[in-house]
């Protein structure tokens, strides 16, 4: 994957981190049915605040896709408008999986270090 | 204007706002994003029940600003360049990176190598003829045909001279015809610029 560190500036760094999880976390919140954008994002808002603009759920989508991660399907509702339903290839199955398990790892590592920083009398 | 006239004024000038700054983009790719957002706009102004100009303008506002999703959406900067360029060395370049995450992207970038390989060594060709016409030619020699220089004391020289205008007319349509061929399939790349790295909320 191409990626451009140069444009990373220092007041973004809360944006950088939030968008790899972001990413991570829409896979897992497809993990067992196909959704449309909304639902997913619902569902972010529901448990997180990793969604700092909305919009920015749809390029991530629209990314995953391209990389094969993801399948689209459009469908006529109810809704009175069409719906983009998201679903996990195999390929963005397991993913998820290697991400999962790199998070996880990288997560406690990562509480390991921020431990003393969280401990009384910092501030 | 009634009440709804101004909202859905609102949402068109929203959406048409995003139509431009997605400007580069396939028609087809800017359809349906288009289609995604008024979907996620309407569903969202359903969902509060009566819709209020302030309603309408948060949803807008949740979801971003247009010139802020849009480039979220672009592909990489090299791709995009090499899409509109004749340059085959950018061409190239935007290949190689399309074949850095893509099968299709490294059988293309081969046959890129392959078509220019071809294309400049007959334009190389002919120019040579014209300095060493004994050593230069387009050559039959135990039934098989080769450009260049031979070995092969039997070769039978079939151009001649006319291996210069042809040469140079069928080399510069090799390379001419591999860049817009590359060029036409690098529609197909989707690479993206790394996601958020612009948004400021």
């Amino acid at each position: 994957m191409v990626t451009k560190p140069e444009t990373d500036q220092p007041d973004n760094w809360e944006r950088q981190l939030k968008k790899g999880w972001l990413e991570l976390a829409i896979l897992a919140s497809l993990r067992d049915e196909s959704l449309y954008g909304l639902e997913i994002l619902r569902r972010l808002e529901e448990g997180t605040d990793l969604v700092v603009a909305e919009g920015t759920v749809y390029p991530i989508l629209s990314r995953l896709k391209a990389e094969g991660l993801v399948e689209t399907k459009w469908v006529e509702g109810e809704a009175g408008h069409p719906r983009k339903y998201y679903r996990l290839t195999s390929a963005g199955r397991s993913r998820a999986a290697a991400m999962a398990r790199y998070a996880s790892g990288f997560l406690g590592s990562i509480s390991r270090i921020i431990a003393p920083l969280l401990a009384k009398g910092e501030k | 204007m009634s009440q709804s006239d101004v909202l859905q004024k609102r949402i068109d000038s929203y959406l048409a706002e995003l139509r431009r700054c997605l400007g580069e983009l396939p028609p087809e790719e800017v359809h349906d994003i288009l289609q995604e957002i008024r979907g996620h706009i309407l569903e969202r102004a359903e969902a509060s029940g009566d819709l209020t100009e302030e309603r309408l303008v948060a949803i807008l506002k949740a979801l971003g600003r247009p010139e802020q999703i849009a480039p979220l959406y672009q592909v990489d900067s090299v791709v995009a360049k090499a899409r509109v360029s004749l340059s085959p060395r950018l061409v190239m370049r935007g290949i190689q990176r399309w074949s850095s995450v893509s099968a299709w992207g490294f059988v293309l970038f081969v046959l890129g190598v392959v078509g220019y390989a071809t294309g400049f060594s007959l334009m190389l060709s002919a120019v040579a003829k014209i300095f060493s016409p004994d050593k230069i030619g387009a050559w039959i020699h135990g039934g098989s045909f080769s450009i260049g220089t031979t070995t092969d004391p039997a070769a039978r020289d079939v151009l001649g001279w006319w291996l210069v205008p042809v040469g140079l007319a069928v080399g510069v349509l090799v390379v001419f015809g591999t860049t817009r061929l590359l060029r036409w399939t690098l529609r197909f790349a989707r690479i993206r610029r790394p996601t958020g790295q612009s948004v400021v909320a």
